[in-house]
């Protein structure tokens, strides 16, 4: 009888901990899905590199494929696009994080008040990358399950 | 105990009707905004005085917040307020008896600060209408009111959004506004219900104080014009500044202070709003 107990205890924790190490497997780094939001609005260079490098170390940490993070400038924010159009290092950073699935949004607020042409003086932005508010769209995406980041 | 007396009717009508003193109010804020119960007797209290507002073409216009005839003001206000009340408590009866469309606008909301933020901000009308040029805003806020139109609430679920401010300077703080009132703008656009709310402690006290705030006036237009925002001042922040540098802060009239604006955040992002650092 006892022994019986004991056994019906040890297979389900038995089965829990290869489901769970059938998990930490499966993604390779234990974090699980994540979905982030990461909120640029300064336009200092030196902080917007620290950026990329930080969004750089967030995929790094969570895989790509686990990892669905927006990038949403505005304000002064929207000069990372501005040094990308002409500064190839920062371009190079770019191109990198959306091959690896980092969406880059502009607010349309910004880019009227500051006669932005996103054609011409951003980089490689479209129609779809653009949001009617920055702020509002960050809140949107918390209000969804998305973590807020600052760098 | 002491919490029963503090929040008797009286006190709340005085909370709704923005006669509490700063400090009082802040208080009053925090623990509402804690509370369901409080909050949804707040809530129905805040419905009654647009009751009466609405009945009244011209209200009378309110003594000018001297403390010595706060007290008897209350009171008499009380006074018309009750009788009001059960007039009015026989037709709200009626009505929500007539019509479950009305009801669920008005009660529905019991959900943790929805009380709150109907009462604040309103608070910050009430002090609108103090002064003459308070028509444009109080049209707004009777036709903006569930209460004057209950059929038409704005569709979608409400934005609930906190800002931080905690530095200073002019240019920073005048980016917090621009972000913010651009934000209130939208959603007013979008006809997106919405509440903001910012929460400033350490430098960014500047902003509110009356003494160092480059943008008083910005944030009293701000204020009236928008009955879903409350700018709130960190308490720890407050006594921080008298401790170490012997300054009493006074701030802006309808800034609320809060215990301790970190805590806040939390209370706030745990209760569903979205965080943004300015």
């Amino acid at each position: 009888m006892r022994k019986f107990v004991s056994l019906s205890l040890m297979v389900p924790v038995a089965l829990l901990a290869l489901t769970m190490g059938g998990c930490a497997t499966q993604d390779g780094k234990g974090y699980g899905k994540q979905k982030v939001v990461y909120h640029i609005n300064y336009d200092n260079p030196k902080k917007l590199k620290g950026a990329m490098r930080n969004i750089q170390n967030h995929i790094n940490a969570v895989g790509k494929e686990n990892l669905d993070l927006r990038v949403v400038t505005h304000g002064k924010g929207v000069t990372l696009l501005k040094i990308a159009n002409t500064d190839p290092n920062m371009q190079q950073k770019i191109i990198s994080l959306k091959e690896q699935g980092i969406k880059f949004n502009v607010c349309a607020n910004t880019l009227r008040g500051k006669k932005i042409n996103y054609k011409n003086d951003l980089h490689d932005v479209s129609e779809k990358d653009i949001v009617p508010s920055g702020v509002a769209e960050i809140a949107h995406l918390q209000a969804k399950g998305y973590s807020y980041v600052k760098p | 105990m002491s919490r029963e007396k503090k929040f008797s009717d009286e006190f709340l009508n005085a909370f709704v009707d923005d006669q509490l003193e700063t400090e009082e109010k802040g208080r009053a804020y925090l623990e509402i905004g804690q509370d369901e119960e409080l909050n949804r007797r707040v809530c129905e209290l805040r419905k009654l005085r647009e009751l009466v507002r609405l009945s009244y073409e011209n209200p009378p216009l309110p003594e000018n917040g001297l403390s010595e005839t706060v007290t008897t003001t209350r009171r008499v206000r009380f006074n018309i307020a009750a009788g009001l009340t059960l007039i009015l408590g026989v037709m709200l009866g009626w009505l929500l008896h007539s019509s479950s469309g009305f009801y669920t606008d008005a009660l529905a909301p019991p959900s943790q600060e929805t009380g709150v933020s109907q009462a604040a901000p309103d608070t910050i009308t009430v002090k609108a209408s103090k002064t003459p040029a308070r028509r444009p805003a109080e049209t707004k806020l009777a036709t903006a009111a569930p209460l004057s139109k209950p059929a038409v609430a704005p569709t979608g679920e409400q934005m609930k959004v906190l800002f931080h401010v905690s530095r200073s300077g002019k240019v920073y703080l005048k980016d917090a506004l621009d972000e913010i009132e651009e934000l209130l703008k939208f959603y007013n656009a979008t006809g997106q219900r919405a509440r903001v709310e910012v929460v400033i402690n350490s430098d960014g006290l500047e902003l509110v104080r009356a003494d160092t705030s480059a943008f008083s006036k910005r944030i009293l237009q701000l204020q009236e014009k928008y009955n879903n925002l409350t700018f709130a001042a960190c308490r720890n922040t407050i006594d921080r500044l008298k401790r170490e540098r012997g300054i009493t802060a006074k701030l802006l009239p309808g800034v609320v202070v809060i215990d301790s604006g970190m805590a806040q955040i939390m209370r706030r992002q745990h209760q569903g709003w979205a965080y943004i650092e300015v």
